[in-house]
């Protein structure tokens, strides 16, 4: 090219340590990016590499079938299904509390709010999110629990009751949220078309709102779910850190979250059985946790598409 | 006089501006996004001191044209381009030629006003602080706001944030900071669409009074605009530029059918 | 039957049904939410109320005096008046007073507060020694109902008093097994601490990586992966997160229970948070902004460092003090690393052992002593105050510094 020559010195000639510096900056910025792959993955390696270990020790049917969770007595046992168990009851507890009034919430965030009072509605749930679990632990252990103890007749002092109605409140902002964007994502002409033939705003929101963003709700439900069995400090101080295979919620029991907080405050050395337990305890909340995230971000992908 | 007949992509010329005149001469320039072509072979020299028009429907490659001769179409993912820019002796888009350079040197105001949100000083000297100029800034940024007529409206608060001015003041501020650096050539895509017609009055006249000092290349879908303020207007339709001269010519005795349509409002 | 428009169909049976339906549950919307805001007041009250209780305290020879509100103003002169009723002279007194390591000693051994009530009557100080043996301690209805019957039943050397958990120096003292002299000094200082950490570490992750998927990232499947991972990873519960750094940093890396390996694992937690935060900034910002800037002829970087990110940063810092009250109310995976442990002194370094709010309230709440219950309250008052201050200024930041485009 005849220009190339004239080009060699000119103002508007290529200089190649400016473009390696922006080249570097891009580079770096990746880097930093992969830093949250990198985490996912050693939450992954540390979790079920220390499982592995514990299950070439432990046979995988005591994991699953034995009736106690005992790994600190001198006959130790490993069986899951008692800290499933109470997991089940705390989490059970809180959803019956959380789903209505989460969906309610969004509900009247939707559909009968006006733009001030969903703001303030808001408000308050971003205060909810706000409260530290170890606050709301507290409450319901001196607070919810003597009122219930004196309505339910045997009920402990750590119990899965009283816990599963705080978290129900912890949980609910996470309901409403996403409930309400998928009931605001709902077609204003749906909705037209039902009162167009004579429904009343109630009928138009359970047979046409509900429906239209059932994905979204399912979704919303998912997630809490998901917080719920994650959440740890209210079972830890309200719900009881005793392993029990049972679903009496009047009794004390476990979670999988508050048997690691219970482990983790004694003293287990590295390489120890009772330690790889903890690690498999953990495994098993990662894999419940992660599945409803992933299935409700299935569900709400689909949805997403429906709509736009 | 040299005429051409436009047959396909060949462009009516009546005399065209000749290369000593110009500031910018565009070479047998085709443009593609991925598989479309956006222009065809178009070859165009734009004038010193002198403002040309570009007109045409929407979409008929009058602002990829316009972005060509400062190198912004690089920004677009897969766009891909053959023929010559030259510009002050040098083909802008040469492999060894740094585009960022390119942008430093040619102007270029947008469509709607895109102050940063910034103080009207910091917008102004940002394309000074670029090339690294650290002296005499505010000697720089009074005398651009001057040739923008911003200067007596805003010189008691130049510290505040540029976002708070009105549209019109906007957009002459983004011009002042568009030849705060005195970039010989200066391009606006379609400046005024978003303003009223007052604002619009205020950017005109600011603009005949800037050819004195720079070149400037107008995208306009507003013909009136074109017909007020152009020394020379370009025609394009459909990527093809299609007929090119003094604006009076075009607007008085277009020679190709298509500007005549255009330019009567029979489409566009 | 009569099909048509009529006033007497508008009002058959089925039609009234409908209506009131219609109409009971436009009201039970609302109810969700009143529960949730009465929760909130109930629990705010619930906790203020146990930060309050009444004492029956067996003195010591030591301490036991109470002066009235009228004889001192401050703490320093309770202890002058103290120490000249133990019987010292004054220039004793004086030499004690001017020595801040005696100070410090007779403020380990001793509380001095301003009482709302006791035995010899309202609003007095009074000096309570950490050797003083606590007889009994009741919620303040109980207690209050009871007074009288209290105050009848007092033996010899002991004393009644309503006693305030959270006063002036529970936050300058340290903590102790013994609940009236526990206080949240050292926690507070490994809060700031942590958080400190925390946040010089995870904002440059996590604003980069929000950089990065913004303005560099291609449209292909590693970018997608990487948001994917990142929308996963904030789903992970927290205390899942104390494994990894039990692992990886108190373990694997050596760090033992340190403030460092707090603060690696709570970066990792708070990251996705400043991540999405930062991304949404970002893009609220127009595209035209940066065309701008490209055209006066910025390169990528100079456009991103120079008129992209200064745009954002009022977003970024919302999002950054959000996340940051996130990471003070975190307890649970700080739990398994370290900060369970009895942490007497205030950290010195990164290397050093550490406690944080949320954690002395868990051990507080744990520990098997009604007392404990109260100055569990009393640090439940400063940490949401800690939060709603953080809050507050997130909403200013918001307010005052958003950049309307």
């Amino acid at each position: 090219m005849s220009t190339s020559s004239q080009n060699a010195n000119s103002w508007a000639k290529k200089q190649p340590g400016k473009s390696l510096s922006e080249r570097l900056i891009g580079t770096g910025l990746f880097i930093l990016a992969t830093i949250s792959v990198l985490t996912t993955a050693a939450v992954i390696v540390v979790l079920f590499s220390e499982s592995f270990q514990f299950f070439r020790q432990v046979p995988l049917t005591e994991f699953l079938f034995a009736p106690e969770w005992t790994p600190l007595f001198a006959d130790p046992r490993y069986g899951i299904g008692a800290l499933l168990a109470g997991t089940f009851l705390f989490t059970g507890i809180g959803l019956i509390v959380a789903i209505p009034l989460g969906l309610m919430t969004a509900v009247y965030l939707s559909e009968y709010a006006p733009f001030e009072q969903s703001v303030r509605v808001k408000g308050i749930m971003e205060l909810l999110e706000g409260v530290p679990t170890v606050v709301f632990g507290y409450f319901a252990l001196l607070f919810v629990t003597p009122i219930l103890q004196s309505l339910i007749p045997g009920l402990n002092l750590f119990n899965p009751i009283s816990a599963g109605l705080v978290l129900g409140f912890a949980i609910l902002p996470y309901i409403s949220n996403v409930a309400s964007d998928a009931m605001m994502a709902v077609p204003r002409s749906l909705r037209e078309a039902a009162y167009a033939l004579g429904a009343t705003k109630f009928e138009v929101v359970t047979r046409v709102v509900f429906p239209a963003a059932i994905s979204g709700i399912v979704a919303a439900i998912l997630l809490a779910t998901s917080r719920a069995v994650g959440e740890t400090m209210i079972a830890a101080i309200a719900a009881g850190q005793r392993p029990l295979l049972t679903l009496d919620p009047r009794e004390t029991i476990a979670t999988m979250t508050s048997y690691i907080v219970q482990a983790a405050t004694g003293d287990q050395p590295a390489g120890s059985l009772a330690s790889r337990a903890l690690f498999s305890v953990g495994a098993t909340l990662f894999v419940f946790t992660l599945t409803f995230n992933i299935l409700a971000q299935r569900v709400v992908e689909r949805y997403r598409e429906r709509y736009e | 006089m040299i005429q051409e007949i436009a047959i396909g992509h060949q462009t009516v010329r009546r005399e065209p501006v000749p290369a000593e005149e110009a500031v910018v001469q565009v070479q047998n320039l085709s443009l593609f996004y991925g598989k479309h072509q956006a222009l065809y072979d178009v070859s165009i020299n734009f004038p010193r001191n002198k403002i040309t028009a570009i007109i045409g429907p929407s979409g008929c490659g009058k602002s990829t044209l316009l972005r060509s001769l400062n190198r912004m179409n690089d920004l677009v993912p897969g766009v891909r381009l053959q023929g010559k820019v030259i510009y002050e002796g040098i083909d802008i888009y040469d492999p060894q030629v740094d585009p960022v350079e390119v942008r430093r040197h040619i102007g270029m105001v947008f469509q709607k006003p895109n102050p940063f949100p910034k103080s009207i000083f910091e917008n102004v000297a940002f394309g000074l602080r670029l090339q690294g100029q650290k002296e005499g800034l505010e000697q720089a940024v009074k005398q651009a706001l001057e040739r923008a007529a911003l200067y007596e409206e805003v010189k008691d608060k130049l510290g505040e944030v540029a976002l708070r001015l009105s549209g019109g003041q906007q957009q002459r501020l983004c011009i002042a900071r568009a030849i705060a650096t005195e970039p010989p050539l200066l391009l606006l895509d379609e400046p005024t669409s978003a303003l009223d017609p007052i604002a619009t009055e205020r950017i005109e006249e600011l603009l005949l009074e800037l050819k004195k000092r720079f070149s400037l290349v107008i995208v306009t879908h507003n013909m009136q605009q074109a017909a007020r303020i152009a020394d020379r207007t370009a025609f394009m339709h459909l990527g093809v530029l299609i007929e090119e001269g003094p604006t009076n010519e075009i607007f008085t005795v277009p020679r190709d059918p298509r500007t005549e349509a255009y330019v009567t409002g029979r489409f566009g | 039957m009569q099909r048509g428009l009529s006033l007497e169909s508008s009002k058959s049976p089925e039609n009234l049904r409908r209506d009131r339906i219609n109409r009971v549950f436009a009201r039970a919307v609302i109810v969700p939410t009143v529960l949730a805001l009465a929760l909130i007041a109930v629990l705010i009250l619930d906790t203020i109320y146990d930060t309050v209780s009444v004492q029956v305290v067996e003195v010591t020879e030591t301490s036991g005096k109470s002066f009235p509100l009228g004889q001192a103003w401050n703490a320093e002169q309770v202890i002058r008046l103290e120490l000249l009723a133990q019987g010292l002279p004054e220039e004793e007194v004086n030499r004690l007073m001017a020595d801040p390591e005696e100070m410090r000693i007779f403020g380990l051994r001793n509380r001095v507060e301003l009482m709302w009530a006791t035995q010899d009557g309202p609003l007095r100080w009074v000096v309570s020694s950490i050797d003083d043996e606590r007889v009994s301690n009741y919620s303040l209805l109980e207690g209050l109902r009871r007074w009288n019957e209290l105050k009848a039943g007092l033996q010899e050397n002991q004393q009644l008093r309503l006693n305030p958990w959270l006063d002036q120096s529970f936050l300058s003292r340290d903590p102790s097994r013994n609940p009236i002299s526990a206080g949240l000094r050292v926690a507070l200082f490994g809060t700031l601490w942590l958080l400190t950490m925390t946040l010089l570490l995870s904002v440059p992750i996590g604003v980069g990586t929000a950089i990065y998927l913004e303005e560099y990232a291609p449209k292909n499947a590693l970018t997608r992966f990487i948001e994917v991972n990142l929308r996963n990873l904030a789903g992970v519960p927290s205390i899942v997160f104390g494994l990894l750094g039990l692992a990886v940093f108190v373990r694997g890396m050596n760090l033992g229970p340190t403030l460092a390996a707090a603060a690696l694992t709570m970066a990792l937690l708070i990251m996705p948070t400043i991540t999405i935060a930062a991304r949404e900034a970002l893009r609220a910002v127009p595209d035209s902004v940066r065309l701008a800037a490209y055209a006066l002829g910025a390169t990528k970087w100079q456009t991103i460092s120079k008129v992209v990110i200064p745009a954002t940063i009022p977003g970024i810092a919302t999002g950054v003090i959000l996340a940051a009250a996130r990471a003070i109310g975190e307890a649970a995976p700080l739990l398994l690393v370290g900060a369970a442990a009895y942490v007497a002194f205030v950290p010195r370094g990164p290397m050093s052992e550490y406690t944080v709010l949320p954690v002395q309230i868990y051990l507080w709440i744990s520990a098997n002593l009604s007392e404990f219950a109260n100055t569990a309250a009393a640090g439940i008052i400063v940490l949401l105050l800690t939060l709603a201050g953080l809050y507050a200024l997130a909403f200013w930041v918001r307010r005052r510094f958003r950049v309307e485009w």
